[in-house]
């Protein structure tokens, strides 16, 4: 899967709340907050944790294996994305419980399955930055 | 609802024709609607004292709007929102009329929805597309996730793996709405369709093809909402408020909508259901107990939201066909229908008078008395969110409408 351009693709804005997270994508690692209260991840990363209301959140290593829970194929891009059509965005639902959108490398688009076994990937976009994809677990 | 159900009444609907692209400013179009369904209550400037809008920083404020058209507010807001809205401002307006804010509000949404700031990509004249993303944003757009189509489609593959059902369930819903848009002068699509013809057209975001998604136009739309009292004194046949929900989670949505009436799905003659896509129109099926989980695709099947079956949906021809208007159109064309003069190609429509010959054009249902208008959105959360079935995250707004013929 080609990295697209660059120029118009848009790029993440990390909040005080989510630069951890960008941080730790950008050398490769994928990060998750741990609800100490409630025991349980979540994502996308906030300032309290979703089930306890609790502060007491720590930002654990994701295992960056999980199935599949649905996807979609862009056939008709938008702008910034049209000489990577037609592309697949995965909902990844990750071994930590918790979904995660991203592109599915290493795989066509008429290979993919609901369901399908999952392990995270970075990509090494042309300014040097890193972002997560997932490709098969074979 | 409660004891305020029928307390208050909309009494003015009013449109710009659908235009791709309009030439014209979202303040001229804004003037038009709002001129139209003022005309269509009876209702002069001096009346008027409330207004409220929706929009995405897209469109003129509903300040503008009064100055132009010479209208002195006690009330005036905009907030931003899609697909949720209509419904949710009645919600509003009834509130804020009750506690004494202002009597009679006004509720547009104006957009160059084509030539402009389109909601499915960005048109030439319209803003350059975001080179950062923000909010929920920062964890889809980068991967090409930032249309609607994109947003909704990974649910909608996965409720075709869960039902077992295929996309002619969404043809369905394309060929009635478009059946519908048939009878409706206004429309942009007017040829029927078939099921064949929707399985040929081509992809756009797979499992959605061209005739699921919705026509973008240009356009601008309003309703008034009013007390009862003033209502019976307005040019048109008042419409009930029965109940509403504004942008609520999609836990049961029908059962606390429907219960704030005293009715069920059983009672009503005809649905609006947000069609940005023909899935979204199908689930809401679902979600507002007009059958159960993953039963749409069989309910819905051999033209039974058609006008004459079991359930006639979106009659106006809906966003899909008719044009897109954000919801607006939704209720403006269940109020036409409770009045028993929905504008179509009877020549004594204004008056009531319907031939009920579909081959002749007439659109109004038989005997309309009980209505809903179902509206949905909030997909971005659902689609990061948790729970087992992720579209039970997104949000829904509803107005549950009664005619004053029952």
């Amino acid at each position: 899967m080609s990295a697209g351009s660059v120029k118009t693709r848009p790029v993440p804005k990390a909040t005080l709340t989510t630069k951890p997270f960008w941080d730790a994508v950008n050398q490769g690692r994928l990060l998750l907050q741990y609800d100490v209260g409630a025991g349980c991840y979540q994502f996308w990363p906030r300032s309290t944790g979703a089930k306890s209301g609790s502060p007491n959140l720590q930002w654990r290593e994701a295992s960056g294996k999980g199935k599949l829970y649905s996807f979609t194929v862009t056939h008709v891009a938008v702008e910034g994305f049209e000489d990577r059509a037609p592309y697949v965005i995965g909902l990844v639902e990750l071994d930590e419980g918790v979904r995660i959108v991203a592109n599915l490398a290493g795989v066509t688009p008429d290979e993919v399955r609901i369901g399908m076994a999952l392990r995270v990937t970075f990509e090494n976009m042309p300014d040097g930055s890193k972002y997560y994809a997932f490709e098969p677990d074979r | 609802m409660g004891s305020i159900s029928e307390k208050y009444c909309i009494v003015g609907v009013g449109e710009t024709p659908h235009m791709r692209p309009s030439g014209r400013t979202t303040l001229s179009m804004a003037c038009e609607a709002v001129k139209k369904a003022m005309d269509d209550a009876g209702l002069k400037p001096r009346d008027i004292d409330g207004m409220t809008s929706y929009q995405f920083s897209d469109s003129c404020s509903s300040d503008s709007v009064a100055a132009a058209l010479g209208i002195r507010l006690n009330y005036s807001h905009e907030i931003l929102g899609g697909g949720t809205s209509t419904e949710a401002l009645v919600g509003k307006a009834i509130g804020l009329i009750e506690a004494g804010y202002c009597k009679v509000m006004v509720i547009f949404r104006s957009m160059n929805g084509r030539s402009g700031v389109r909601m499915g990509g960005q048109a030439p004249e319209g803003p350059a597309p975001p080179v950062q993303a923000r909010g929920y944003d920062q964890f889809a757009m980068h991967w090409g996730a930032t249309s609607p189509a994109q947003y909704f489609a990974p649910l909608a593959m996965r409720y075709l793996r869960d039902s077992g059902a295929t996309t002619e369930a969404f043809a369905e819903v394309a060929v009635a709405h478009r059946y519908h848009a048939s009878l409706n002068p206004k429309a942009w699509f007017r040829t029927p369709l078939t099921i064949e013809e929707h399985q040929r057209s081509r992809w756009i975001v797979k499992p959605f093809r061209l005739l699921d998604c919705c026509l973008e136009t240009d356009v601008a739309a309003a309703i008034i909402v009013t007390s009862r009292e003033r209502a019976y004194d307005l040019r048109q046949p008042p419409v009930f408020i029965m109940g509403g929900l504004a942008r609520s989670n999609l836990q049961t949505p029908g059962n606390r909508l429907f219960a704030m009436a005293g009715v069920s799905p059983k009672d009503v003659d005809l649905v609006s259901a947000y069609d940005a896509f023909t899935w979204t129109a199908l689930l809401l099926l679902e979600y507002y107990g007009f059958c159960g989980k993953h039963e749409a695709p069989d309910f819905v099947k051999g033209g039974r939201l058609q006008i004459d079956r079991d359930l006639p949906a979106n009659l106006s021809g809906g966003h899909l066909s008719e044009g897109y208007t954000h919801g607006v159109a939704m209720v403006i064309e269940n109020v036409r229908q409770l009045r028993h003069r929905a504008d179509d190609a009877c020549p004594g429509w204004a008056e009531g008078k319907h031939s009920y010959d579909r081959k002749r054009g007439c659109r109004q249902v038989r005997n309309a008395r009980i209505a809903v208008s179902m509206g949905e959105g909030g997909v971005p959360g659902a689609q990061l969110g948790s729970p087992a079935d992720a579209t039970s995250e997104m949000y829904t707004s509803a107005l549950l409408l009664r005619g004053i013929w029952s």
